[in-house]
């Protein structure tokens, strides 16, 4: 009865908060699960969940892989709620699943996936059922807020030790795989790769971590590095990261968009390594669930600021999310890999959703940007300037704008083509005056 | 063409903070001024470096697991170092290596690496795992006389107490301790410091003061460096500062 309670509060909450939030224009996503959660601390308890619930978690890609998941299971025809939007922590897993419920806390679906934050996966999936874990890589990010990597990994580890269902892991990252010998009992360990590409390196270029074997300390041996510190690794000592794969891509091909498994053709939007790693994900899971891939891969896209292609009065435009180095890195590759000429526009504030400290931008390489001039905007404007600069950037082909406005209005002041980098809350500012500028000019 | 020798410690485990920036920007000022800067870099398993033979050695930060790792290793060159520093090698020390060099840190669960012992202070980690001095900090310190404001990044864990001459005073943020006034460690030819940023990246001043020490103990004869353009370096400083004192009211 207190159950039907809460949830009648929370339905009545929900349809004030969607009335006030396009008032407000304000996006809803935690509010609803941080009130309720106020009300009944375990309300995640509460939900009877009778389907699999699938989660993702990594550094970067959670949202991407979360929502692509959603979409080849759909394709396939069955009913998914998820929290698409990227609310990832207890709040907003709360509010997606009181949003998708009947009054007695019954979730009607064939599947949940859940992108979730990595501090969190412990603490929600305490509360409720978890059939599948797919765990995509683990960088540097934000010490300032999260600390130090190997911190979050011990805190998953620990969450694993009891754990017995699916774990799909990233076999070319070895801050991941080691979490398959979290539970020596559980059989449910599955592992995915994916192939050398065109662009992979013998030598390590971007920042990255797990230099040395997380079981003997021993430094880890690479026989190449597609990007960051994934790639093909093997400790010399006790052989750690030979494990026998689930699913292998083969033959990436960037410029079709293609790769192959098993076999079978695969034809997508991706157009970058880091993609075609999530990918892999989602099949491992079709895999899984007996489920078809081809179709739903074949376009998928999420517009969202991650690879997002605008048209600006004719000029293409291309906009990515890049919270961290590595994420800026695999934008910067994106970039290089691109042979037109371009020019780029980087945004980075230093709210405290960013993280405060922005030495990271050290661990972006800049050294070997192919592009013929940078406009650098957002609280942090200057800091970008001095960066890209001290990498022996030609400084009179560096603009720093404060206003993204500004920023903006000089970056069409010429017509190629055009890279965006925006980190986590200069993203969607930078979208709005883009597309507003679009909006704007269109009219003269 | 003029040059100088930098040597780069462990910069495989030394690295987390972007702290290889202060290279970047040193490298920066003296190319700019058609000066060359050789970088040398030392890893456990190298061979032996001449620390003498440097102008400049350079550690940074890194994480926790791999401060012990390296610990083993570089206490093996403690009589090199000391010589060196003796002979007027300059060293910069940020975060990690600052503490590396004092007596010894002490981890939270009681854990002690030792430290190279060559200044007296010495450093503990506090209990409680969720306490750190994070966050933008300003310090004023003392260069040949000049007054100059240094801003950067402090995030650290550990409490650096007996320090007996500071890098500078704080005017924001904590310092060697949670609310010190003082922050680092600094005398003739050793600055040791958490300031990340990186710590030269927004302090073109400091890093013309290390460069000018550097080329007038090589070349021995009065430099007077070519200034250079600093409009980015002078408006990001102005723009901190207006954010920052904001701050220090509201506090």
């Amino acid at each position: 009865m207190y159950n039907i309670l809460i949830i009648t509060i929370a339905k009545i909450l929900n349809f004030f908060a969607k009335i006030l939030g396009k008032i407000l224009k304000k996006d809803n996503g935690n509010l609803l699960g941080k009130i309720i959660k106020k009300i009944s601390p375990n309300i995640l308890t509460k939900f009877k969940i009778n389907c699999p619930v699938i989660a993702v978690t990594a550094t970067n890609g959670k949202t991407t892989t979360n929502n692509a998941i959603k979409y080849m299971i759909e394709k396939n025809g069955k009913k998914v709620v998820s929290n698409t939007e990227g609310n990832n922590m207890e709040t907003g897993i709360i509010t997606t699943l009181l949003k998708n419920c009947t009054i007695t806390g019954k979730i009607k679906a064939d599947f949940i996936t859940l992108e979730v934050d990595e501090s969190y996966v412990p603490v929600v999936f305490k509360k409720i059922p978890l059939d599948s874990l797919v765990v995509l890589n683990f960088f540097r990010d934000q010490l300032d807020r999260n600390g130090e990597v190997e911190t979050l990994i011990l805190k998953i580890n620990e969450f694993l030790k009891t754990y017995s269902g699916n774990l799909i892991l990233n076999n070319d990252d070895p801050n991941v795989v080691r979490l398959g010998k979290a539970n020596k009992n559980n059989k449910n360990v599955y592992y995915f790769s994916v192939d050398k590409y065109k662009y992979a390196t013998k030598n390590q270029t971007e920042a990255g971590e797990g230099k040395f074997c997380p079981f003997d300390d021993t430094k880890l041996e690479y026989e190449y590095y597609q990007y960051s510190h994934i790639g093909k690794f093997k400790c010399p000592k006790c052989g750690y990261g030979d494990e026998e794969l689930f699913i292998k891509i083969e033959n990436v091909d960037l410029e079709n968009m293609s790769f192959e498994e098993n076999g079978e053709m695969f034809f997508t939007k991706a157009n970058n390594i880091y993609t075609i790693y999530n990918f892999a994900a989602v099949i491992s899971i079709a895999k899984l669930y007996n489920l078809n891939a081809i179709d739903a891969l074949k376009d998928f896209k999420l517009n969202n600021g991650r690879s997002e292609e605008i048209d600006i009065n004719g000029v293409k435009t291309i906009i990515n999310l890049a919270k961290n180095p590595t994420g800026a890195n695999v934008s910067l590759r994106m970039l290089n890999e691109d042979k037109e000429e371009k020019e780029l526009l980087f945004v980075l504030n230093d709210n405290p959703a960013d993280g405060l400290d922005v030495s990271w931008i050290y661990d972006i390489n800049f050294e070997t940007v192919n592009v013929k001039r940078i406009i650098t905007s957002g609280k942090r404007a200057y800091d970008m300037a001095i960066r890209i600069k001290t990498s022996f950037f030609d400084k009179d082909n560096i603009e720093a704008y404060l206003s993204i406005e500004e920023a903006v209005k000089s970056l069409y002041s010429s017509d190629v083509k055009k890279y965006v980098i925006a980190n986590y809350t200069a993203l969607q500012p930078t979208r709005k005056a883009l597309l507003e500028y679009k909006k704007e000019t269109k009219k003269e | 063409m003029r040059e100088l020798k930098l040597l780069y410690l462990y910069p495989d485990m030394l690295e987390l903070y972007g702290d290889y920036g202060n290279i970047q920007v040193l490298k920066y000022r003296l190319e700019k001024r058609n000066i060359n800067l050789i970088i040398d870099r030392y890893s456990i398993g190298d061979k032996k470096p001449d620390f003498t033979s440097y102008d400049i050695v350079f550690a940074g930060g890194g994480a926790d697991n791999e401060q012990s790792i390296l610990s083993k290793d570089l206490i093996k060159f403690k009589d090199d170092i000391k010589e060196a520093i003796k002979n007027g090698v300059f060293f910069l020390l940020i975060c990690g290596a600052y503490q590396l060099f004092g007596k010894y840190y002490k981890g939270v669960e009681g854990n002690i690496i030792p430290g190279l012992g060559i200044f007296d202070y010495y450093t503990e980690a506090i209990k409680d795992r969720s306490k750190r001095c994070i966050g933008n900090i300003v310090l004023e310190v003392n260069l040949n006389g000049d007054k100059y404001e240094v801003i950067g990044f402090e995030n650290h864990g550990g409490q650096t107490y007996n320090v007996k001459n500071c890098f500078g005073k704080v005017l924001v943020g904590n310092g060697n301790k949670f609310e010190d006034k003082e922050e680092g460690y600094f005398i003739n030819n050793v600055i040791a410091t958490y300031l990340h940023g990186p710590l030269l990246s927004k302090n073109p001043k400091l890093t013309d003061y290390i460069i000018e020490y550097c080329l007038k103990r090589k070349y021995e004869e009065e430099i007077k460096l070519e200034p250079l353009d600093d409009t980015f370096e002078e408006k990001c400083r102005e723009e901190l500062f207006k954010v920052l004192e904001i701050k220090k009211e509201i506090r």
